[in-house]
């Protein structure tokens, strides 16, 4: 539920709830003192009545009007405090029941002793009444309406930065070249929100930056030694004169140097991938890999007398497109190594997944070691042993799933493109 | 570096920083030039900038240790001839600037000749004595980085890594590349030429002309 609908409901049923109160209270109030301005006139009525007859010692004469009439009846018994009272009579005229209030009193003439009541009908103040109220739950009724619809336009307003912030935050990768900045708001709360942001991400940007400078940089130093080491073995090499074991010692550095090279280059793209340096957007043929692949190892697998055996359909995805060469030749280069001397190897792509799966000897490998770094089931085995760990992390950085089992023999990889 | 390229017949010229670069590239022209990406003083991909800003016409091959794509990327579409990742063979250097050099100067150099045998470098063709030799492409490939760092030993890593790129994981004894060159000496030998190409105890092969 949104923010606003929740509030929306809370602040409405409040408000309805106020003014059903209120409306009620209102009510009372203004009929009591309606009433009491009655009993007032009554009253005066009264005074007027009891002061003339101090004066003349006689009834005046009582002229009755349509909403106020005196009655009078001579009586025996001297009534003490006069109270003003309500009651419901029957109106000839209008044929209908209405509610009068009433006052007794009684006064003492030469002629005797009277019972007078006047009475005066409440049809007016009720119609006041009525028509107060019906004016205010009227009011209350375009206050919520109004409020309402104030509300909804306004707040969806007043909410658009809010969103845009979130947008802006959904479309933001780290490894983007700037970072976030969210544009000034009117609104204190937005406006803090995007500074806070805009700060945050800047942070994030710099140390992010700091850190791939810092891993290139190794890397760059790393590597440069490693190339004068291999310049001067490869002009060394042209000195030997033909001395075998020379030759051959520093081809093993060589060689060394190329290991390292590769164990090092491995480990700095595992670490990109972790960073989440690589951006998965563009679109990649995995067919075309596929096959291009198989076909520069072609001499590699009739070396070791492998069959390669590709069933594959059209499958374009959204990828890396060195990440996606990286994937098939590490799956290939995999396959072929760990395939014994005869061995066949199948490859088969389909929209949703893609396979290889190779002959096996031995058992099933351990797959909740198997795509550890320097996992290897051979310590002696001449791989870097990260082939794995970086065919999972491209894997993961792309959000396929991969999984491995032994089924017939054959050592099977399964990568789901969609999880 | 230097002197391998010097041995293999190139007038080099070396210089360390940024500045020496931009002074050196201010007063020659050369054929091709071999840039490193992390200079002091500067870096190699604004080097690149100014060479294209002043429509020189050498050929330059970037060598990066970053292996980073971004500068592959950039590094080529300023205008850099080819791309080399640290470490890399020098012979590998030397086919390339090679390679540069014949693409530069088009007249007639496309045409390699080694003792009889001709190699025309466009049209993919390998001539004894007039007659045309049948070479796969490997084969073509594999005689044309011979030829370029003739008299010189390679290793079978080298030429692997040439032939099949790097991202190839080869098999310890490189026996695969045994037939490859087995191959080529056949052939060239049926057509006539001299048996040129000399294995160096099994370890390396080498392209020995006098």
């Amino acid at each position: 539920m949104k923010l606003f609908a929740r509030y929306n409901r809370i602040n409405i049923t409040a408000t309805i709830l106020i003014f059903v109160f209120g409306s009620i209270a209102f009510y009372f109030v203004l009929q009591y003192v309606l009433v009491r301005q009655l009993d007032e006139t009554l009253r005066g009525e009264q005074q007027e009545i009891v002061e003339f007859v101090k004066l003349h010692n006689q009834l005046p004469d009582i002229q009755n009007t349509k909403h106020q009439w005196i009655t009078l009846q001579p009586t025996m018994f001297m009534q003490g405090r006069s109270r003003a009272k309500s009651i419901l009579v029957y109106n000839k005229r209008e044929d209908e029941q209405e509610w009068i209030r009433q006052l007794n009193f009684t006064v003492n003439t030469s002629t005797g002793m009277y019972s007078i009541t006047v009475n005066k009908s409440e049809t007016e103040t009720e119609e006041l009444l009525k028509g107060i109220i019906l004016v205010t739950i009227g009011m209350i009724g375009v206050i919520l309406l109004f409020n309402y619809l104030i509300n909804r336009k306004m707040v969806t307003r007043l909410w658009q930065p809010f969103y845009n912030t979130i947008a802006s935050i959904k479309e933001y990768h780290i490894s983007s070249q700037q970072p976030l900045q969210l544009a000034k708001e009117p609104i204190d709360e937005i406006n803090l929100l995007n500074e806070s942001l805009n700060q945050m991400t800047h942070r994030i940007h710099r140390d992010f930056h700091a850190l791939r400078s810092f891993t290139e940089n190794a890397s760059h130093e790393m590597q440069t030694p490693l190339a004068v080491i291999r310049s001067k073995v490869d002009t060394l090499l042209q000195e030997t004169e033909g001395r075998k074991e020379t030759i051959q010692q520093l081809l093993s550095i060589e060689d060394a140097t190329h290991r390292l090279s590769k164990l090092h280059q491995s480990l700095l793209l595992l670490t990109r991938l972790e960073n989440r340096q690589f951006l998965f957007d563009e679109p990649v043929d995995l067919e075309n890999i596929i096959e291009t692949k198989s076909e520069e190892r072609k001499e590699l697998l009739q070396a070791k007398n492998l069959s390669l055996q590709l069933n594959s359909v059209p499958v374009t995805l959204n990828f890396h497109p060195h990440l996606a060469e990286m994937l098939i030749t590490n799956l290939m280069n995999n396959a072929i190594r760990y395939t014994p001397e005869g061995g066949s190897i199948l490859i088969q792509l389909t929209t949703r997944q893609l396979t290889i799966s190779n002959t096996a000897i031995g058992e099933a490998l351990d797959t909740t070691r198997l795509f550890e770094r320097f996992y290897k089931t051979d310590p002696a085995s001449e791989g870097t042993g990260l082939g794995l760990a970086i065919i999972k992390q491209i894997c993961n950085a792309a959000g396929f799933t991969i999984a491995y089992q032994l089924t017939n023999g054959k050592h099977q990889f399964t990568i789901q493109f969609i999880s | 570096m230097v002197d391998y390229l010097t041995a293999a017949g190139y007038l080099c010229e070396s210089v360390v920083t940024y500045h020496e670069a931009i002074e050196k590239i201010d007063h020659y022209d050369y054929n091709c030039i071999v840039l490193d990406i992390m200079l002091p003083g500067g870096s190699g991909l604004d080097i690149l900038r100014y060479l294209k800003q002043d429509r020189k016409t050498d050929g330059v091959i970037i060598i990066s240790a970053k292996g980073a794509l971004e500068d592959k990327i950039t590094g080529l579409e300023i205008g850099a001839d080819d791309y080399l990742t640290k470490p890399f063979h020098l012979s590998e250097l030397s086919v390339r600037i090679a390679a540069i050099i014949r693409r530069k100067e088009f007249n007639g150099q496309s045409i390699i000749s080694i003792g009889n045998m001709r190699i025309d470098t466009i049209g993919k063709t390998v001539f004894v004595n007039q007659q045309e030799v049948e070479l796969t492409q490997k084969e073509f490939q594999l005689l044309l980085f011979l030829t370029i760092n003739k008299n010189r030993i390679l290793s079978k890593n080298a030429i692997a890594q040439h032939l099949w790129g790097d991202d190839m994981d080869f098999p310890a004894n490189y026996d695969f590349l045994y037939s490859h060159i087995k191959n080529l000496r056949k052939k060239i030998m049926q057509a006539g030429s001299e048996d040129c190409i000399r294995s160096i105890y099994g370890e390396g092969y080498k392209l020995q002309v006098s």
